[in-house]
Protein backbone atom coordinates (compact mmCIF):
# COMPACT_ATOMS: atom_id res chain seq x y z
CA UNK A 1 0.00 0.00 0.00
CA UNK A 2 2.84 2.40 0.84
CA UNK A 3 4.54 1.97 -2.54
CA UNK A 4 1.18 2.46 -4.25
CA UNK A 5 0.56 5.67 -2.31
CA UNK A 6 4.08 6.94 -3.04
CA UNK A 7 3.55 6.23 -6.71
CA UNK A 8 0.21 8.05 -6.86
CA UNK A 9 1.27 11.09 -4.81
CA UNK A 10 4.52 11.50 -6.75
CA UNK A 11 2.58 11.13 -10.02
CA UNK A 12 0.31 14.05 -9.08
CA UNK A 13 3.33 16.13 -8.03
CA UNK A 14 5.10 15.27 -11.31
CA UNK A 15 2.10 16.41 -13.32
CA UNK A 16 2.49 19.84 -11.76
CA UNK A 17 6.30 19.96 -11.91
CA UNK A 18 6.47 18.63 -15.47
CA UNK A 19 3.93 21.19 -16.64
CA UNK A 20 6.02 23.97 -15.09
CA UNK A 21 9.19 22.45 -16.52
CA UNK A 22 7.81 22.16 -20.05
CA UNK A 23 6.46 25.71 -20.03
CA UNK A 24 9.49 27.35 -18.43
CA UNK A 25 12.31 25.37 -20.02
CA UNK A 26 11.10 24.06 -23.36
CA UNK A 27 8.17 26.16 -24.57
CA UNK A 28 8.37 29.53 -22.81
CA UNK A 29 5.85 32.10 -23.99
CA UNK A 30 8.67 34.66 -23.95
CA UNK A 31 12.11 35.02 -25.50
CA UNK A 32 14.66 32.90 -23.65
CA UNK A 33 18.43 33.11 -23.73
CA UNK A 34 21.34 31.82 -21.69
CA UNK A 35 21.36 34.85 -19.38
CA UNK A 36 17.80 34.15 -18.30
CA UNK A 37 18.69 30.52 -17.63
CA UNK A 38 21.68 31.55 -15.53
CA UNK A 39 19.54 33.95 -13.51
CA UNK A 40 16.91 31.31 -12.93
CA UNK A 41 19.39 28.64 -11.88
CA UNK A 42 20.86 31.03 -9.32
CA UNK A 43 17.46 31.93 -7.86
CA UNK A 44 16.90 30.16 -4.47
CA UNK A 45 13.22 29.63 -5.27
CA UNK A 46 14.07 27.85 -8.52
CA UNK A 47 16.73 25.84 -6.71
CA UNK A 48 14.04 24.70 -4.26
CA UNK A 49 11.69 23.85 -7.14
CA UNK A 50 14.43 21.87 -8.92
CA UNK A 51 15.27 19.93 -5.74
CA UNK A 52 11.58 19.10 -5.17
CA UNK A 53 11.28 18.06 -8.84
CA UNK A 54 14.30 15.80 -8.47
CA UNK A 55 12.83 14.28 -5.30
CA UNK A 56 9.51 13.38 -6.93
CA UNK A 57 11.18 12.06 -10.08
CA UNK A 58 13.35 9.75 -7.98
CA UNK A 59 10.45 8.55 -5.83
CA UNK A 60 8.29 7.85 -8.88
CA UNK A 61 11.02 6.18 -10.93
CA UNK A 62 12.41 4.00 -8.16
CA UNK A 63 8.98 2.98 -6.85
CA UNK A 64 7.98 2.12 -10.42
CA UNK A 65 11.12 0.06 -11.01
CA UNK A 66 10.60 -1.73 -7.68
CA UNK A 67 6.99 -2.56 -8.53
CA UNK A 68 7.84 -3.81 -12.04
CA UNK A 69 10.64 -6.04 -10.75
CA UNK A 70 8.67 -7.47 -7.84
CA UNK A 71 5.76 -8.33 -10.15
CA UNK A 72 7.91 -11.18 -11.41
CA UNK A 73 7.44 -14.21 -9.19
CA UNK A 74 11.02 -15.44 -9.42
CA UNK A 75 12.23 -12.11 -8.04
CA UNK A 76 9.87 -12.13 -5.05
CA UNK A 77 12.51 -13.53 -2.61
CA UNK A 78 14.59 -10.46 -3.49
CA UNK A 79 11.94 -7.92 -2.46
CA UNK A 80 13.98 -6.57 0.46
CA UNK A 81 17.12 -6.41 -1.66
CA UNK A 82 15.28 -4.37 -4.32
CA UNK A 83 13.77 -2.09 -1.68
CA UNK A 84 17.19 -1.55 -0.08
CA UNK A 85 18.85 -0.92 -3.44
CA UNK A 86 16.12 1.57 -4.41
CA UNK A 87 16.53 3.46 -1.13
CA UNK A 88 20.34 3.59 -1.41
CA UNK A 89 20.20 4.62 -5.06
CA UNK A 90 17.56 7.24 -4.26
CA UNK A 91 19.54 8.74 -1.38
CA UNK A 92 22.79 8.87 -3.38
CA UNK A 93 21.10 10.41 -6.44
CA UNK A 94 19.19 12.89 -4.27
CA UNK A 95 22.37 13.93 -2.44
CA UNK A 96 24.38 14.28 -5.66
CA UNK A 97 21.60 16.20 -7.43
CA UNK A 98 20.96 18.51 -4.48
CA UNK A 99 24.65 19.33 -4.09
CA UNK A 100 24.91 20.07 -7.82
CA UNK A 101 21.85 22.36 -7.78
CA UNK A 102 22.94 24.22 -4.64
CA UNK A 103 26.54 24.58 -5.78
CA UNK A 104 25.57 26.46 -8.94
CA UNK A 105 26.76 30.04 -8.98
CA UNK A 106 26.31 32.35 -11.96
CA UNK A 107 29.57 33.60 -13.43
CA UNK A 108 30.45 37.03 -12.11
CA UNK B 1 -15.02 -24.58 -49.31
CA UNK B 2 -18.34 -26.42 -49.34
CA UNK B 3 -19.40 -29.99 -48.91
CA UNK B 4 -21.09 -30.79 -52.26
CA UNK B 5 -23.49 -27.91 -51.86
CA UNK B 6 -24.50 -28.86 -48.34
CA UNK B 7 -22.81 -26.89 -45.59
CA UNK B 8 -19.55 -24.99 -45.95
CA UNK B 9 -16.47 -26.64 -44.48
CA UNK B 10 -14.35 -24.62 -42.10
CA UNK B 11 -11.03 -25.27 -40.41
CA UNK B 12 -10.74 -25.58 -36.67
CA UNK B 13 -7.18 -25.37 -35.37
CA UNK B 14 -6.76 -26.84 -31.94
CA UNK B 15 -3.69 -26.61 -29.77
CA UNK B 16 -2.71 -30.14 -28.83
CA UNK B 17 -0.41 -31.15 -26.02
CA UNK B 18 0.02 -34.41 -24.21
CA UNK B 19 2.63 -34.01 -21.48
CA UNK B 20 3.41 -37.75 -21.63
CA UNK B 21 4.36 -37.75 -25.30
CA UNK B 22 4.83 -34.18 -26.59
CA UNK B 23 7.76 -31.89 -25.93
CA UNK B 24 5.79 -28.75 -26.71
CA UNK B 25 2.26 -27.78 -27.81
CA UNK B 26 1.39 -27.75 -31.50
CA UNK B 27 -1.65 -26.83 -33.62
CA UNK B 28 -3.68 -29.53 -35.32
CA UNK B 29 -6.24 -28.76 -38.02
CA UNK B 30 -9.66 -30.33 -38.32
CA UNK B 31 -12.40 -29.73 -40.91
CA UNK B 32 -15.98 -29.36 -39.73
CA UNK B 33 -19.26 -28.42 -41.36
CA UNK B 34 -20.53 -24.96 -40.57
CA UNK B 35 -24.18 -25.61 -39.83
CA UNK B 36 -26.52 -22.80 -38.79
CA UNK B 37 -26.17 -21.99 -35.10
CA UNK B 38 -22.95 -23.98 -34.65
CA UNK B 39 -20.92 -22.77 -31.69
CA UNK B 40 -17.20 -23.31 -31.18
CA UNK B 41 -18.10 -25.91 -28.55
CA UNK B 42 -20.31 -27.74 -31.06
CA UNK B 43 -17.31 -27.89 -33.39
CA UNK B 44 -15.17 -29.36 -30.61
CA UNK B 45 -17.87 -31.94 -29.87
CA UNK B 46 -18.07 -32.82 -33.55
CA UNK B 47 -14.31 -33.31 -33.73
CA UNK B 48 -14.19 -35.40 -30.56
CA UNK B 49 -17.16 -37.55 -31.56
CA UNK B 50 -16.32 -38.18 -35.22
CA UNK B 51 -12.70 -37.32 -35.94
CA UNK B 52 -10.39 -37.66 -32.95
CA UNK B 53 -11.64 -38.95 -29.62
CA UNK B 54 -8.40 -37.97 -27.92
CA UNK B 55 -9.10 -34.23 -28.18
CA UNK B 56 -9.53 -33.16 -24.58
CA UNK B 57 -11.51 -30.21 -23.27
CA UNK B 58 -13.76 -29.25 -20.36
CA UNK B 59 -17.44 -28.44 -20.80
CA UNK B 60 -20.62 -28.99 -18.90
CA UNK B 61 -23.78 -26.90 -19.10
CA UNK B 62 -23.58 -25.50 -22.67
CA UNK B 63 -25.54 -22.46 -21.47
CA UNK B 64 -22.72 -20.14 -20.40
CA UNK B 65 -23.48 -20.60 -16.74
CA UNK B 66 -21.05 -23.24 -15.43
CA UNK B 67 -17.83 -21.58 -16.63
CA UNK B 68 -16.17 -24.90 -17.54
CA UNK B 69 -15.55 -24.20 -21.22
CA UNK B 70 -13.49 -21.00 -21.00
CA UNK B 71 -10.79 -21.20 -23.66
CA UNK B 72 -8.70 -18.90 -25.77
CA UNK B 73 -10.32 -18.42 -29.18
CA UNK B 74 -8.31 -16.44 -31.73
CA UNK B 75 -6.30 -14.91 -28.88
CA UNK B 76 -9.26 -13.90 -26.73
CA UNK B 77 -10.53 -15.72 -23.66
CA UNK B 78 -14.18 -16.64 -23.83
CA UNK B 79 -16.78 -19.31 -23.20
CA UNK B 80 -16.80 -21.48 -26.30
CA UNK B 81 -20.39 -22.61 -25.68
CA UNK B 82 -21.70 -19.13 -26.44
CA UNK B 83 -19.22 -18.30 -29.19
CA UNK B 84 -20.85 -18.67 -32.64
CA UNK B 85 -18.37 -20.47 -34.90
CA UNK B 86 -19.31 -18.38 -37.92
CA UNK B 87 -18.39 -15.13 -36.15
CA UNK B 88 -15.02 -16.48 -35.00
CA UNK B 89 -13.74 -17.45 -38.44
CA UNK B 90 -10.92 -15.42 -39.90
CA UNK B 91 -10.68 -14.45 -43.58
CA UNK B 92 -9.31 -17.88 -44.44
CA UNK B 93 -12.27 -19.57 -42.76
CA UNK B 94 -10.26 -20.75 -39.77
CA UNK B 95 -10.66 -20.54 -36.03
CA UNK B 96 -7.82 -21.19 -33.57
CA UNK B 97 -8.56 -22.62 -30.15
CA UNK B 98 -5.97 -22.72 -27.39
CA UNK B 99 -6.21 -23.41 -23.67
CA UNK B 100 -6.45 -20.52 -21.21
CA UNK B 101 -3.04 -18.85 -21.20
CA UNK B 102 -0.58 -18.58 -18.27
CA UNK B 103 -1.87 -21.77 -16.63
CA UNK B 104 -0.15 -25.17 -16.73
CA UNK B 105 -1.64 -27.42 -19.42
CA UNK B 106 -2.96 -30.77 -18.21
CA UNK B 107 -3.80 -31.96 -21.71
CA UNK B 108 -4.85 -30.23 -24.95
CA UNK B 109 -7.36 -27.55 -23.91
CA UNK B 110 -7.55 -28.52 -20.24
CA UNK B 111 -5.53 -26.40 -17.82
CA UNK B 112 -4.60 -26.84 -14.18
CA UNK B 113 -6.70 -24.30 -12.25
CA UNK B 114 -5.21 -25.04 -8.82
CA UNK B 115 -3.75 -21.54 -8.38
CA UNK B 116 -7.09 -20.04 -9.42
CA UNK B 117 -8.97 -21.89 -6.68
CA UNK B 118 -6.23 -21.42 -4.09
CA UNK B 119 -6.40 -17.66 -4.53
CA UNK B 120 -10.20 -17.82 -4.37
CA UNK B 121 -10.03 -19.64 -1.03
CA UNK B 122 -7.60 -17.02 0.22
CA UNK B 123 -10.17 -14.22 0.22
CA UNK B 124 -12.64 -16.23 2.37
CA UNK B 125 -15.38 -16.02 -0.27
CA UNK B 126 -18.10 -17.04 2.17
CA UNK B 127 -20.35 -14.74 4.17
CA UNK B 128 -19.41 -14.25 7.84
CA UNK B 129 -22.72 -13.34 9.49
CA UNK B 130 -22.99 -10.93 12.42
CA UNK B 131 -23.58 -12.25 15.95
CA UNK B 132 -27.04 -10.71 16.24
CA UNK B 133 -28.73 -12.52 13.37
CA UNK B 134 -32.25 -11.15 12.83
CA UNK B 135 -35.02 -13.50 13.82
CA UNK B 136 -36.86 -13.17 10.54
CA UNK B 137 -34.66 -11.80 7.76
CA UNK B 138 -31.87 -9.39 6.82
CA UNK B 139 -33.33 -6.20 5.39
CA UNK B 140 -31.19 -4.68 2.63
CA UNK B 141 -31.95 -1.63 0.54
CA UNK B 142 -32.21 -1.90 -3.27
CA UNK B 143 -28.99 0.18 -3.50
CA UNK B 144 -27.12 -2.29 -1.31
CA UNK B 145 -28.34 -5.20 -3.41
CA UNK B 146 -27.46 -3.38 -6.63
CA UNK B 147 -23.88 -2.87 -5.41
CA UNK B 148 -23.46 -6.65 -5.16
CA UNK B 149 -24.94 -7.43 -8.54
CA UNK B 150 -21.70 -6.78 -10.42
CA UNK B 151 -19.89 -9.50 -8.52
CA UNK B 152 -22.81 -11.83 -7.99
CA UNK B 153 -23.11 -12.86 -11.62
CA UNK B 154 -19.50 -14.07 -11.84
CA UNK B 155 -19.47 -17.75 -12.85
CA UNK B 156 -15.79 -18.36 -11.99
CA UNK B 157 -14.82 -19.36 -15.50
CA UNK B 158 -11.25 -18.09 -15.14
CA UNK B 159 -11.28 -15.98 -18.31
CA UNK B 160 -10.29 -12.84 -16.39
CA UNK B 161 -7.70 -14.64 -14.27
CA UNK B 162 -5.84 -16.08 -17.22
CA UNK B 163 -5.95 -12.85 -19.21
CA UNK B 164 -4.35 -10.84 -16.39
CA UNK B 165 -0.78 -9.79 -17.13
CA UNK B 166 0.14 -9.86 -13.45
CA UNK B 167 -0.97 -13.49 -13.25
CA UNK B 168 1.30 -14.12 -16.23
CA UNK B 169 4.20 -12.90 -14.10
CA UNK B 170 3.26 -14.27 -10.70
CA UNK B 171 0.74 -16.67 -9.20
CA UNK B 172 1.10 -14.90 -5.85
CA UNK B 173 -1.35 -12.19 -6.93
CA UNK B 174 -4.86 -12.86 -5.69
CA UNK B 175 -6.32 -12.20 -9.12
CA UNK B 176 -9.38 -10.37 -10.48
CA UNK B 177 -11.81 -13.26 -9.92
CA UNK B 178 -11.11 -13.55 -6.20
CA UNK B 179 -10.93 -9.79 -5.71
CA UNK B 180 -14.34 -9.46 -7.33
CA UNK B 181 -15.75 -12.00 -4.87
CA UNK B 182 -13.98 -10.24 -2.01
CA UNK B 183 -15.59 -7.01 -3.19
CA UNK B 184 -18.98 -8.70 -3.00
CA UNK B 185 -18.38 -9.77 0.60
CA UNK B 186 -16.95 -6.40 1.65
CA UNK B 187 -19.93 -4.55 0.18
CA UNK B 188 -22.46 -6.95 1.69
CA UNK B 189 -24.02 -5.25 4.74
CA UNK B 190 -24.56 -8.67 6.33
CA UNK B 191 -20.84 -9.44 6.41
CA UNK B 192 -19.27 -8.99 9.84
CA UNK B 193 -15.56 -8.83 8.95
CA UNK B 194 -15.11 -6.16 6.25
CA UNK B 195 -12.19 -4.62 8.15
CA UNK B 196 -10.32 -7.91 8.33
CA UNK B 197 -10.99 -8.53 4.67
CA UNK B 198 -9.76 -5.09 3.64
CA UNK B 199 -6.62 -5.49 5.75
CA UNK B 200 -5.86 -8.78 3.97
CA UNK B 201 -6.61 -7.33 0.54
CA UNK B 202 -4.31 -4.36 1.18
CA UNK B 203 -1.36 -6.76 1.61
CA UNK B 204 1.40 -7.28 -0.91
CA UNK B 205 -0.54 -9.70 -3.15
CA UNK B 206 -3.86 -7.89 -3.05
CA UNK B 207 -5.53 -4.89 -4.63
CA UNK B 208 -2.37 -2.79 -4.91
CA UNK B 209 -0.86 -5.30 -7.29
CA UNK B 210 -3.45 -4.60 -9.97
CA UNK B 211 -1.92 -2.43 -12.69
CA UNK B 212 -5.30 -1.49 -14.22
CA UNK B 213 -4.52 -3.09 -17.57
CA UNK B 214 -8.26 -3.82 -18.04
CA UNK B 215 -7.72 -7.22 -19.69
CA UNK B 216 -10.08 -8.75 -17.13
CA UNK B 217 -12.92 -6.50 -18.30
CA UNK B 218 -12.31 -7.41 -21.95
CA UNK B 219 -12.17 -11.12 -21.15
CA UNK B 220 -15.22 -11.42 -18.88
CA UNK B 221 -17.97 -13.28 -20.78
CA UNK B 222 -20.55 -11.87 -18.38
CA UNK B 223 -19.55 -8.27 -19.01
CA UNK B 224 -18.44 -7.68 -15.41
CA UNK B 225 -15.93 -5.08 -14.29
CA UNK B 226 -13.36 -6.53 -11.87
CA UNK B 227 -11.08 -3.49 -12.27
CA UNK B 228 -13.76 -1.17 -10.93
CA UNK B 229 -14.30 -3.52 -7.98
CA UNK B 230 -10.55 -3.55 -7.28
CA UNK B 231 -10.42 0.23 -7.47
CA UNK B 232 -13.32 0.45 -4.98
CA UNK B 233 -11.53 -1.95 -2.63
CA UNK B 234 -8.41 0.21 -2.83
CA UNK B 235 -10.37 3.28 -1.81
CA UNK B 236 -12.07 1.40 1.03
CA UNK B 237 -8.73 0.00 2.23
CA UNK B 238 -7.51 3.58 2.64
CA UNK B 239 -10.36 4.36 5.04
CA UNK B 240 -10.77 0.92 6.51
CA UNK B 241 -11.53 1.91 10.10
CA UNK B 242 -14.26 4.37 9.16
CA UNK B 243 -15.81 1.76 6.86
CA UNK B 244 -15.68 -0.85 9.61
CA UNK B 245 -17.40 1.52 12.05
CA UNK B 246 -20.09 2.33 9.49
CA UNK B 247 -20.68 -1.38 8.93
CA UNK B 248 -21.04 -2.06 12.66
CA UNK B 249 -23.58 0.75 12.84
CA UNK B 250 -25.45 -0.62 9.81
CA UNK B 251 -25.62 -4.10 11.29
CA UNK B 252 -27.51 -2.82 14.30
CA UNK B 253 -30.39 -1.99 11.91
CA UNK B 254 -30.28 -5.09 9.73
CA UNK B 255 -33.66 -6.37 10.88
CA UNK B 256 -35.38 -3.00 10.64
CA UNK B 257 -37.52 -2.09 7.63
CA UNK B 258 -35.76 0.02 4.99
CA UNK B 259 -37.12 3.56 5.04
CA UNK B 260 -38.76 4.48 1.74
CA UNK B 261 -37.05 7.35 -0.12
Amino acid sequence: MRVFQMQRISAIALLIFLTIHMIVVHYPPFHINFDIILQRMADPLWKAIDIAFLFFVLVHALAGAYVVLTDVQRFSPLKRVFAGAAIVLGVVAMYYGTVTILAFQPPA
Amino acid sequence: MSNNGAYPIVTVRIQRFNPDTDKKPYLQEFQVELKPGTTVLDALHEIKAHQDGSVTFRRSCRHAICGSCAMNVNGKNELVCKAPLKERLDRKGRVTIRPLPYLPIVKDLVVDRSSFWEQYQRVKPWLVPPENIPEKEFRMSPEEVAALRNAETCIMCGACYSSCQIIALTKEYIGPHALLKAFMRVMDPRDAIPGERLADLAGGDGVYRCRTIFNCIDACPKGLNPTEAIETLRKLAQKRQAFEAARAERQKRLSEPIPSP
